[in-house]
């Protein structure tokens, strides 16, 4: 039979990871593993690259219900808009490799309804073999009305999709992308995507009234149990996440901790993470995001770090020198 | 989808699901549009049983069962036939769409902007319609909206009904994009320009039958160009209903082949269309 956490459990595991990542007391903060790994293209190479990213963080996947959050946005295949099918597969075929009960990839766009559509418009259904029996459309997925733990934003309550709220583990895996709202949109902000366009509509306009940076941080309170893969292999800068142009930085970004995982793609992309409000939201006032706290592996960001163009409003958010 | 698959998947409660599993409002009040286009009354009257046992206190109609959330698709409801739905209940969901507008448009939203100094964007200066209560009016929702109440307007015209149908024509035309058409209403961001959708575009062209302008005009090329492109069954059937409100879907126009129905609603509205173009509008009748 199928065992999830109650959301009682959750709370007490989120509590839990409060404490031991100091959070509200003056012990010295456990560093978050961030690895950062070189992926020159989309293609075989990359199955053997995720499956070892996985796996040296040492992820217990065993008998558990896996799901993986890609960021689809547009019907334009050939553009840098979408995360590509080819890291996705490779992160199921991951998962299905360690013994996981199910991996499932859902996804709730935030401007077309037509999911499917989308999803075969970006080479999902060409790549992931069965993919209509493994995804899950959240925008019309039945819901639970869920109160944020830690309430941030002007939202009292949010109705979820259950298939996310019944995830043992939800892997984001969100492109690389500069945001013109937000900065740069990465782990945390990809978490947009779970809220159902079938209950808040096309965009999910409520979580802009509530605050953008204020819900995408009550969001990542919502599920503690969360891996990212970050998609860098070519981003977007500019004017993103829709109208930017392709960016490629060659990399893959994973962990656990998703605030540290967007922190290093902020550095990775030459963008400021402490000017990222979100960042500093979730990470209690940014000590939890100073690159001393967070502990990396694979390349050295001086390596990888290549400048990802913003528009002229949000130049500020740079960091200096770049 | 023949009319039969479709009734055979109602679910045991009443209603209809989007793919599968529990019942919602939107696939429900498309599934019984097209069994009652069809005539087959029996499963029409359990799903019509279904909306009406959902109906909400403040007089709307909540997305699935359970949300505590009166929303969009009270306009759905709206388009059920009076006489199906019930007199009482049909009238209630009228009343909730007259009350209902973007939160931008609300008196003490504009008393704020006002008091802070801030210029009323263009585009904000016409009702529309919210997906969601105390949230900004988009085209979609809108589109719906102006639906549902001109089909009321035919039946029984009301001067409240014809001025919400004309701001909230008013607000698609401020919400076009420059090309023409439409995409979910945010024609540019920072000076950025978007580009338009074809499921949208074919809902704000249905919404403004009768309207003639160039920004019209331009949208209808758009619409066209859509058509011989678009591989959405969603998107088709959208542009096939708006390019038909317009006398202007292409004569001798065939559905294209191989083009799946991804959601029972793509289904409902693909029959529905097809019945349409047959002259038999549910939109108008």
């Amino acid at each position: 039979m199928r065992r999830t956490l109650t959301r009682r459990e959750w709370l007490t595991a989120s509590a839990g990871t409060a404490v031991l990542t100091g959070c509200g007391d003056k012990r010295p903060i456990v560093p978050s593993m961030v690895s950062i790994v070189r992926a020159p293209a989309y293609d075989q190479r990359i199955y053997e690259t995720v499956r070892r990213m996985v796996e040296e963080h040492g992820l217990e996947a065993r008998g558990r219900h896996v799901v993986l959050k890609p960021n689809l946005v547009e019907f334009e295949p050939e553009s840098s808009i979408n995360t590509h099918p080819l890291l996705v597969h490779a992160a199921l075929e991951a998962f299905r490799g360690m013994g996981a009960a199910s991996v499932r990839i859902a996804e709730g766009p935030g401007h077309r309804r037509n999911t499917l559509d989308l999803a075969d418009a970006a080479g999902y259904f060409k790549t992931v073999p069965g993919f209509e029996d493994v995804f899950v459309d959240l925008n019309l997925d039945d819901v639970t009305r869920v109160r944020p733990d830690r309430q941030l934003s002007r939202l009292s309550a949010l109705y979820l999709p259950n298939t996310v709220l019944g995830a043992d583990l939800l892997v984001s895996m969100p492109k690389m992308k500069t945001h013109h709202w937000a900065g740069a949109t990465l782990a945390m902000k990809n978490l947009f995507g779970v809220v159902p366009g079938g209950i808040y509509g096309w965009p999910k306009n409520a979580l802009h009234w509530a605050g953008i940076h204020e819900s995408i941080a009550d969001l990542h309170a919502a599920f503690p149990r969360q891996f990212a893969i970050v998609d860098g292999i070519v981003g977007m800068e500019g004017n993103g996440p829709i109208q930017g142009t392709p960016k490629p930085a060659g990399v893959l970004v994973a962990g656990r901790d998703r605030a540290a995982v967007d922190a290093t793609c902020c550095r990775i992309m030459r963008i400021e993470p402490f000017k990222i409000e979100y960042l500093r939201l979730t990470s209690g006032g940014g000590s939890h995001i100073t690159e001393r706290n967070i502990h990396q592996i694979g390349e050295s960001l001086s390596a990888v770090a290549t400048p990802f163009a913003v528009i002229p409003e949000l130049r500020w958010i740079r960091m200096e020198n770049s | 989808m023949a009319i039969g698959i479709l009734a055979g998947k109602q679910n045991r409660d009443g209603g209809w699901p989007y793919v599968r599993g529990s019942s919602w409002t939107e696939p429900t009040a498309y599934a019984v549009l097209a069994l009652l286009a069809a005539g087959e009354t029996e499963p029409a009257k359990r799903g019509l049983r279904w909306i009406v046992a959902r109906e909400r206190r403040d007089g709307g109609w909540p997305p699935q069962a359970g949300v505590e959330q009166s929303t969009w698709v009270t306009a759905l409801v709206a388009l059920l036939p009076q006489e199906q739905l019930g007199a009482r209940a049909h009238a209630r969901a009228i009343r909730w769409l007259l009350e209902t507008t973007g939160r931008e448009s609300t008196l003490t939203y504009r008393l704020r902007e006002w008091l802070l100094g801030n210029p009323r964007p263009p585009e904000e200066k016409f009702a529309g319609w919210p997906w969601i209560p105390d949230t900004a009016a988009w085209v979609g929702p809108t589109s719906v909206a102006i639906l549902a109440l001109d089909k009321e307007y035919r039946r029984r015209p009301s001067a409240a009904i014809r001025e919400r149908i004309d701001s909230g024509r008013r607000f698609l035309l401020a919400r076009m994009c420059r090309e023409g058409g439409w995409n979910h209403g945010s024609v540019r961001a920072l000076g950025y320009e978007s580009g338009p959708y074809p499921e949208t575009t074919g809902m704000a062209l249905a919404a403004l039958r009768g309207v003639r302008s160039p920004g019209t005009e331009r949208s209808l090329a758009v619409a066209r160009r859509f058509l011989g492109e678009c591989r959405s069954a969603d998107a088709l059937n959208w542009l096939r209903l708006g390019l038909l409100a317009h006398g202007q879907l292409p004569a001798g126009y065939c559905h294209p082949v191989g083009i799946e129905n991804r959601t029972l609603p793509d289904a409902s509205l693909g029959l529905l269309a097809a019945e349409a173009e047959k002259g038999r509008d549910f939109f108008l009748d």
